[in-house]
């Protein structure tokens, strides 16, 4: 169910006004839920017990790490053996379950039908270090437990296939007589191996919660139902933000105050993202998909434009996106985190990366960049993590070559702007808007490498760039006054006419502008992009 | 980095359109009086010249609120409006050689025929047309044309399973009665819905079928040549130019019609047929069932109705296959007789006068137009008052 759809509109229309009635009641969060649920479910039921278990599986984990003593000065030293489990209830209990429970599994690895052997035996995995968290009473094998199973259902769904493909070219190369199976196989039950919509973020988010336990940075939920909501929200479940518990969670307390500036401000902030995606978005993309289909025979003209043309549909179609998914949060009275900050009028990479894709770009940072030793230990190992940060994120993007060769770029390019931000000359020499140029050129050239189909076509393209003749590029006028006047928006943003862009005449003016351009020239549907990872 | 903020208020956006109650007010007021004064508006001031026989475009056959306002148009005292698809349309004739053009030459005048016939059109599209589009004023006279091709076989009744592809898919039933090989999504299904019931989108898809080579103007504007690397004709020019206000008329010299265009010939040279239709039953069949809705809502508009069905070119069929064909025949006869709807089944037309199944060539149209007007029960229709 598409945010720009009418079955979109229908299900708002339900969810809103039953969601208000129930203000009173304590059913206003099992009816979020049912509705997120529902929401997602549309898609494809079957993939709700996916959310469903890795709902219950964290919950479960917060509650049992609860339950263990938290890591003494003695346990910094490494790990210490003791049985702190049988001493307590909770923990004896889930034992005796894990115990069981992997003994049945194994049962079923042995005797069952061998297309679940493979899921068992990661089951039987899973269940023996559950086993082993209880019975030492350690918080950290409850972490490690999420944390394996979180990245293993990331890996299994996005990156199985992949792996494989490689693992097996790799094998048949060197006359290896190994081949491993395809994941499609591995589906128990028959059901269908498809990407589950959402499921990098869901389980990003899901994720850190745990590890925001773990660290003492949010306590524990007791609700079960609260957690559920949290990680299946719908207006944020298929593409993020990627929100905190610390931020989201408590916003699920008590029945958001009604306030009809939340409305007011929904409207605004649906409305911006509907046309981001439907007017431009959508538009481009005509234009970016006849280039990328058949790059050996488009100019050069065509390529720098439809790759230039790409980093706006991209960025206009998942902040459109997060806008339209922000606008339905407050509608409802609560308020997800900005995601994008107009990331092209960005001076420096760094910078860039503060202003898009926020969410995940903060999450790597506190997750991956932090633990890994963030900047405290000296310029090498800062670059070493920054590298490693942004591969990582390269790689979370797509299970392709293309998206580990754009985190590489990108990395590699916020290690150069940053050592170029220590000289005074570039910080206080080189012009603004040479710097904003230089940033969005080298951008625009990293998304070859994310759109292309392929990492060969992507080489096309930066082979052909140069040599191809640079014939009268064929663009239409139009795309370029639209993307222009949006450009020129955000310019006058961030310049000293904001405070004409507040007016209400400028306001009531663009918003009727919109609706109209939406009304006569809107390109149809389309998913987002980021749906896809 | 974006400031992360102590209290629970996010920064708002990107960029400052946050309206306030009373901006939205005054949008929704504007958009509002937009909405409706914009088709009534433009109606006034778009050129649409229809002269004798005038019958839909082609290449505006989507077109339904062109159609609307055409139907409104006509729809008044001593006009007859003739609906059906394209064979009342004529498939393979100029409008000078359709049958309600040959009624208009072969009756005495008092009533003039006009060809509300759509190209592509089958009766659970007439159904959505006539529900939506072709509302008309009370006792207006109208002569729907019944194409028994619809029934000779489950795709071509749509019955299938199978998906289909076909044209005016907007104007059938979306959700009841179910069309099994209909695969739209639900979003299509409301839009459908939804496009059907506002004159402002209506008047919109105008614009686009009218102006815009039926596209919407981002995709007019990356019209392609078919060439690798595609060349894009419209890319420089300006949409607004593109609206001449006035809306196309059909070609003065159409190849594709009229009897010097090679289409225009008869279906076979020896005239005899060994067709095997697979005919759908009357109780089974969607498109009978949804001409019985459009029947019985012209009926209930207080329309004064005249139904014509076929004729069919019989001469096609095997002869095994002509005892389902009468069946169906006899059936929709007796249909239109137990609802006392004043109806003729004029008999097959010589084969040689027909261009396939159901399309007569001109001189077939001309035939059938005498045969009608010669029928007493289509003369004391129209004589009535």
């Amino acid at each position: 169910m598409l945010f720009h759809t009418w079955p979109f509109a229908i299900f708002l229309l339900v969810v809103l006004p039953v969601f208000f009635a129930l203000q009173k009641t304590r059913l206003w969060l099992p009816w979020l839920t049912a509705a997120s649920y529902f929401f997602y479910g549309w898609w494809n039921p079957y993939y709700l017990l996916l959310v469903a278990y890795s709902t219950l599986l964290d919950y479960s984990l917060v509650a049992l790490m609860d339950h263990c003593p938290r890591a003494g000065p003695t346990a910094q030293k490494g790990w210490r053996i003791s049985f702190h489990g049988l001493d307590d209830r909770l923990l004896k209990a889930a034992f005796v379950g894990a115990v069981v429970a992997a003994l049945a599994i194994m049962a079923g690895a042995i005797f069952g039908p061998p297309t679940l052997r493979p899921t068992l035996i990661g089951a039987e995995v899973l269940m023996l270090l559950m086993a082993s968290g209880a019975l030492f009473g350690s918080r950290r094998i409850w972490l490690l437990v999420s944390v394996v199973n979180n990245l293993a259902l990331l890996l299994f769904f996005k990156y199985a296939g992949f792996l494989v493909s490689n693992l097996n070219a790799l094998f048949a190369q060197r006359h290896l007589p190994w081949t491993l199976a395809d994941p499609a196989t591995l589906m128990p039950f028959g059901f269908e191996y498809l990407l589950p919509v959402g499921i990098s973020f869901f389980t990003f988010q899901s994720l850190s919660y745990t590890i925001d336990f773990y660290f003492g940075n949010v306590s524990r939920e007791r609700s079960l139902l609260r957690f559920a909501t949290f990680v299946c929200f719908f207006p944020q479940l298929m593409a993020g933000p990627i929100e905190r518990a610390r931020h989201l969670l408590p916003q699920f307390q008590n029945f958001p105050a009604f306030r009809f500036q939340n409305l007011t401000d929904g409207a605004s902030l649906f409305l911006v993202g509907l046309f981001k995606k439907l007017a431009l978005a959508n538009y481009l993309s005509l234009y970016v998909e006849r280039v990328y289909e058949h790059p050996e025979t488009s100019s050069a003209s065509a390529l720098v434009i439809g790759t230039v043309a790409f980093g706006w549909q991209i960025y206009f179609d998942f902040s459109g996106y997060t806008d339209m998914a922000r606008g339905v949060a407050r509608l409802m009275g609560f308020n997800l985190m900005l995601n994008f900050n107009n990331p092209y009028l960005a001076t420096s990479l760094g910078e860039f990366w503060s202003r898009w894709h926020i969410s995940l770009s903060s999450w790597f940072r506190d997750y991956v960049y932090i633990p890994l030793g963030g900047n405290r230990l000296g310029s090498w190992m800062t670059y070493r993590n920054l590298l490693i940060t942004f591969l990582i994120s390269g790689i979370w993007h797509g299970s392709k070559w293309t998206f580990l060769i754009w985190g590489a770029l990108h990395g590699i390019g916020v290690i150069v702007t940053r050592e170029l931000e220590r000289s005074a000359f570039y910080r206080e020499r080189v012009p603004r808007l040479l710097k904003q140029v230089v940033v969005f050129a080298f951008v625009s050239f990293t998304w070859i490498f994310f759109r292309a189909e392929s990492l060969p076509d992507a080489l096309v393209i930066i082979r052909r760039i140069p040599t191809a003749g640079w014939g009268v590029s064929n663009i239409p006028a139009l795309m370029v006054a639209l993307v222009a006047a949006v450009w020129g928006y955000a310019f006058l943003y961030e310049s000293r006419c904001r405070d004409f862009l507040k007016t209400g005449f400028v306001r009531v003016g663009l918003a009727v502008a919109m609706v109209l351009y939406l009304c006569l020239c809107a390109s149809g549907g389309g998913a987002f992009i980021y749906f896809q990872f | 980095m974006v400031g992360k903020t102590q209290s629970n208020e996010e920064p708002f956006g990107a960029t400052e359109m946050r309206l306030n109650a009373r901006q939205w007010l005054a949008t929704l007021g504007i958009l509002l009086a937009v909405n409706f004064a914009a088709p009534v508006i433009w109606k006034k001031a778009e050129r649409f010249d229809t002269g004798p026989d005038y019958r839909v475009p082609y290449d505006l056959s989507r077109d339904y609120w062109l159609y609307a306002r055409w139907t409104k148009r006509v729809a008044v005292p001593g006009n007859v409006i003739v609906l059906g698809d394209s064979v009342v349309w004529g498939e393979y004739v100029r409008p000078e050689g359709t049958w309600s053009s040959f009624l208009n030459q072969e009756s005495d005048h008092r009533l003039q025929f006009i060809n509300g016939g759509v190209n592509g059109l089958f009766p659970l599209a007439l159904e959505g047309m006539v529900r939506h589009y072709g509302k008309m004023p009370t006792k207006q006279k109208v002569l729907l044309h019944c194409n028994l091709l619809w029934l000779t076989s489950p795709e071509a009744d749509l019955s299938a399973t199978k998906e289909v592809h076909f044209n005016h898919s907007r104007l059938v039933p979306q959700f009841s009665p179910r069309i099994s090989c209909y695969r739209a999504d639900t979003n299509e299904r409301i839009s459908a819905g939804i496009e059907n019931r506002s004159a402002f989108l209506g008047w919109i898809n105008h614009l686009q079928v009218a102006y815009f080579e039926q596209k919407s103007i981002p995709n007019w504007t990356l019209a392609d040549d078919g060439g690798d690397p595609p060349q894009y004709r419209n890319a420089r020019r300006n949409p607004l130019g593109n609206t001449t206000m006035t809306v196309p008329a059909p070609p003065a010299d159409d190849p594709l019609r009229g009897p010097a265009s090679p289409r225009h010939k008869p279906w076979s040279t020896v005239g005899v047929g060994t067709t095997r239709f697979d005919w759908v039953s009357l109780d089974s069949s969607l498109q009978w069932a949804a001409l019985q809705r459009a029947v019985r809502l012209l009926r209930a508009r207080g329309n004064d109705l005249f139904v014509v069905v076929g004729p069919f070119n019989e001469s096609m069929l095997a002869p095994e296959n002509r005892a389902p064909y009468q069946t169906i025949r006899n059936g929709v006869g007796a249909w239109l007789a137990r609802e006392d709807i004043r109806h003729m089944t004029p008999e097959s037309l010589p084969s040689l006068l027909y261009a396939d199944a159901s399309h007569p060539l001109t001189a077939g149209y001309e035939l059938l137009a005498k045969r009608v007007l010669a029928d007493p029960a289509f003369r004391q229709w129209i004589e009535k008052r």
